[in-house]
């Protein structure tokens, strides 16, 4: 008798007045009470929400869900087919650029892949063969690869380019693929893409050994 | 039974397992296409197939051929003056309907796409909403300027009717095939091909059962809780009784018919009537017409809740099995309130098998007009019973996860969700049997239309037997899955009740106001025996009004969907950040990745 049971913790102490003021209950007015005049009023809410935005789907009427995205309506942007715009530099997965004849305008330089902060990369150089009005004044990529997993999409290796022979121009994301491997691009994937405005190549000029605009030294002269 | 009677009942069975799956599954593409367009999302789309333009054609000009030769075929077949004058006005209307239907489809193509040549240019400058309403005025037109038709001119008009019926129809579907372009056509069904996908998914899903649950219970549960939703379906009726006439020459005066054969399937009754009795076999269009009648389907629906207990017993889990505790004891509790918030529907249609309720329906009127109260109750305790928001504790996510089905994954917890649709398209169809008529339509009676208020007849069209069956059937259907549709929207309003709420709500509401409605309803009965011939035939007249306040509405709700549908958008543009300003300058969401 002597230990005291102790008291239900869930419980609030008996004889004890509840301190501080007590809160207002909800208005609840009969038609709220009642249930049914409310629940007709959700049910009208709800059904003109619906008829409203399946007969705009339906016959194509939805709002822009960028421009109007405060309208009422859907406001869903189906991504693959719709995108929102992106700003003009948004900087996109990489390509490289091409040459009139097809090839790439890369000089396996190697500055895209040292100036790489995150050094994702890699070109293997190659020299033109004998006789070639290009050797010894450029190589070409024998393999360019970027893995884009590691790539942090800071563009250094743009500006780092001499040549103009890589951008990130293209407005595509990484997509996501199920494997690792799968990210690692090699040269003909990048020669494959597009810029947005749907061409291989750049609007800056690009001048052959040999050119009269050739700004690079010629064989003839001094060093 | 013969093997005719055998082959018919399966027949039967199919139809209604078939309905029922098909529903089921697109009943749970309805609900998601509905959380969606609530809640101004686009919802799961994204399952598509690429059509070629090839078939896209096809597929736009095959339905108006058929359709153009099944009303070329009675001409072919020459014309009766009888039938001509069923032929007649179904014919004309149609033609009326295709007319300003395909007007107005061609002229949403043309606003949205432009015209293709000067006509349509012509077409462009019209409101659609003015060519419907064009429309309905050339359908009373037409219903007035019938009536006018002389008794010698029925058949060449009805050919006329026919031949202008069966050009529109293939004159519309050419042209709309013409207008299909190259390429290819992404075909999503508004989404319903997601649903299918997702049930592809399931079935190859991994099938997990808990280590140490009850492997046999576990496995057990689903298909108890898919059968009973299933099986109920058999007691409801689904159209009008059949009359397959027997072969005249073996048909002998006084004597039985002749057992059921395969020939006698090619001779169904030409008329059938109040008056006219069935020279043959009368073939219930309902599987089992059981004496128990809507007993039957109390004792499965109570079956339905084994399932739920079981799943949540051999789950090893004690969120399972708080939802399956939930599940029993809120079945059982709504039980009571349902069987007797029925007993004063049963007093007033005086039987309870269903097909007599439907025929006192269709004698009298709705029973929804007639046991308003009786609906309110009848229906919260069924979506209580189906385990259906607002009353869907047994699964109640935020609480108790997923409740009962925590541990079931693949085709197992695929049957429970089929389970569920299942029985929402079960409680409908017997929603409908009950209150909304079942199979019947307002004025339709087997002999066909006729348009009476009391003893004064305002229209009658005569109708043969199979277009009547083969009416009553589509409008039970109907009916049905737009009471599903209804349902699944209680879930995109309505908030779950606490469970305490719910059995309050159960015990000391529903049940009390359901003897209440079964005291009233006695009381009121006796008294309407007890009135004089005057009060009868005035509540004659009101069933009637009745009757025909169900056909305005029904007609009125198609000329405010239609013009809803007409109806222009208008949008206002919001500017308001600096990101939408961009946007705006950059036109708004792009369609391709080259464009974005």
């Amino acid at each position: 008798m002597a230990k005291m049971t102790p008291s239900n913790p869930w419980m609030k102490p008996a004889q004890r007045q509840v301190a501080g003021r007590p809160v207002a209950r909800p208005n609840r007015t009969p038609s709220v009470q009642a249930y049914v005049p409310e629940f007709l009023k959700g049910m009208s809410l709800t059904m003109r929400h619906f008829f409203k935005n399946t007969k705009e789907m339906m016959l194509g009427q939805t709002p822009d869900p960028v421009l109007e995205a405060l309208e009422e309506g859907v406001t869903t942007i189906n991504y693959p087919e719709q995108k929102r715009p992106y700003p003009e530099r948004f900087r996109g997965i990489h390509r490289l650029t091409l040459r009139e004849d097809g090839a790439p305008r890369c000089v396996a330089c190697l500055c895209c892949s040292t100036a790489c902060p995150a050094q994702c990369i890699s070109i293997e150089a190659g020299e033109y063969p004998e006789g070639d009005r290009r050797r010894g004044y450029e190589r070409f990529p024998q393999s360019f690869v970027i893995d884009e997993l590691r790539c942090i999409f800071c563009g250094y290796c743009v500006e780092a380019c001499p040549v103009d022979a890589i951008r990130m121009d293209t407005g595509l994301h990484a997509v996501p693929y199920d494997s690792r491997d799968q990210f690692i691009y090699g040269k003909d994937l990048l020669m494959a893409f597009a810029g947005r405005a749907g061409d291989h190549k750049t609007a800056n000029p690009r001048h052959e050994p040999g050119d009269p605009g050739h700004p690079g030294v010629t064989r003839e002269h001094e060093h | 039974m013969t093997s005719v009677e055998l082959f018919l009942a399966i027949v039967k069975i199919l139809i209604v397992i078939l309905f029922l799956l098909n529903t089921a599954a697109i009943a749970t593409w309805a609900d998601r296409r509905q959380s969606a367009m609530v809640q101004d999302r686009v919802g799961p789309n994204r399952a598509v197939v690429h059509l070629p333009s090839m078939l896209v054609r096809l597929i736009v000009l095959l339905p108006p051929s058929i359709l153009g030769g099944i009303a070329l075929l009675p001409l072919l077949r020459g014309v009766r003056p009888e039938m001509a004058m069923q032929t007649l006005p179904i014919s004309a209307q149609c033609a009326v309907f295709v007319a300003w239907f395909s007007l107005v489809v061609l002229c949403g193509s043309v606003r949205r796409g432009g015209a293709m040549n000067s006509a349509e240019a012509l077409l462009k400058g019209i409101e659609p909403r003015s060519i419907f309403y064009g429309g309905v005025v050339a359908h009373a037109v037409v219903f007035a300027a019938l009536s006018t038709v002389p008794e010698r001119a029925v058949v060449p008009a009805a050919q006329a009717a026919g031949v202008v019926l069966a050009l529109l129809l293939f004159v519309s579907g050419i042209y709309t095939a013409s207008r299909v372009d190259e390429g290819t056509y992404p075909l999503r069904l508004a989404g319903m091909l997601h649903a299918a996908a997702d049930a592809m998914k399931m079935i190859w899903k991994e099938d997990f059962v808990p280590p140490k649950g009850d492997k046999l219970l576990h496995g057990l549960a689903p298909i108890l809780a898919l059968f009973p939703a299933l099986v109920t379906f058999a007691v409801i009726p689904f159209g009008e009784t059949m009359c397959f006439e027997s072969d005249p020459t073996k048909l002998l005066r006084g004597a039985p018919p002749p057992p059921f054969e395969w020939s006698d399937l090619g001779r169904v009754a030409h008329v059938m009537g109040p008056g006219v009795a069935c020279r043959g076999h009368l073939v219930n269009l309902q599987v089992a017409d059981l004496n128990v009648g809507l007993l039957y389907i109390f004792a499965m629906a109570g079956t339905g809740v084994i399932g739920a207990a079981l799943a949540g017993w051999a789950s090893d889990n004690k969120f399972s099995l708080l939802g399956g505790l939930r599940a029993a004891s809120q079945m059982v509790s709504y039980e009571v309130a349902m069987g007797i918030s029925l007993i004063g529907v049963l007093m007033t249609y005086g039987s309870i098998q269903l097909r007599p309720m439907v025929q006192w329906q269709s004698d009298n009127a709705w029973g929804i007009f007639v046991q308003p109260f009786a609906f309110v109750l009848f229906l919260t305790a069924l979506a209580a019973e189906c385990k259906r928001v607002p009353f869907d504790q047994p699964e109640g996510e935020s609480e108790i996860v997923a409740g009962y089905f925590v541990e079931y994954s693949g085709m197992k917890w695929g049957m429970f969700m089929t389970g569920e649709y299942v029985e929402l398209m079960t409680s409908s169809a017997i929603l409908v049997t009950i209150f909304f008529g079942g199979f019947a339509l307002p004025f339709l009676h087997s002999d066909g239309l006729n348009v009476a208020f009391g003893t004064t007849v305002v229209y009658a069209y005569k109708m043969n037997h199979l277009s009547v069956v083969i009416i009553s059937a589509l409008a039970f259907f109907g009916k049905t899955i737009f009471m599903t549709f209804i349902q699944i929207f209680f879930r995109w309003t309505l908030p779950r009740f606490r469970y305490d709420q719910l059995m309050k709500l159960g015990w000391t509401k529903l049940l009390p106001l359901s003897i209440a409605n079964m005291l009233v309803t006695g009381v009121v009965l006796l008294a309407i025996q007890g009135a004089g011939p005057g009060v009868t035939g005035a509540l004659r007249v009101a069933a009637d009004v009745t009757q025909g306040i169900v056909a305005l509405a029904f007609a009125a709700g198609f000329v405010a969907v239609v013009v809803g549908l007409l109806e222009p958008v208008e949008r206002k543009r919001f500017i308001k950040s600096t990101t939408s300003r961009f946007a705006a300058a950059a036109g708004g969401t792009k369609a391709t990745t080259q464009q974005a």
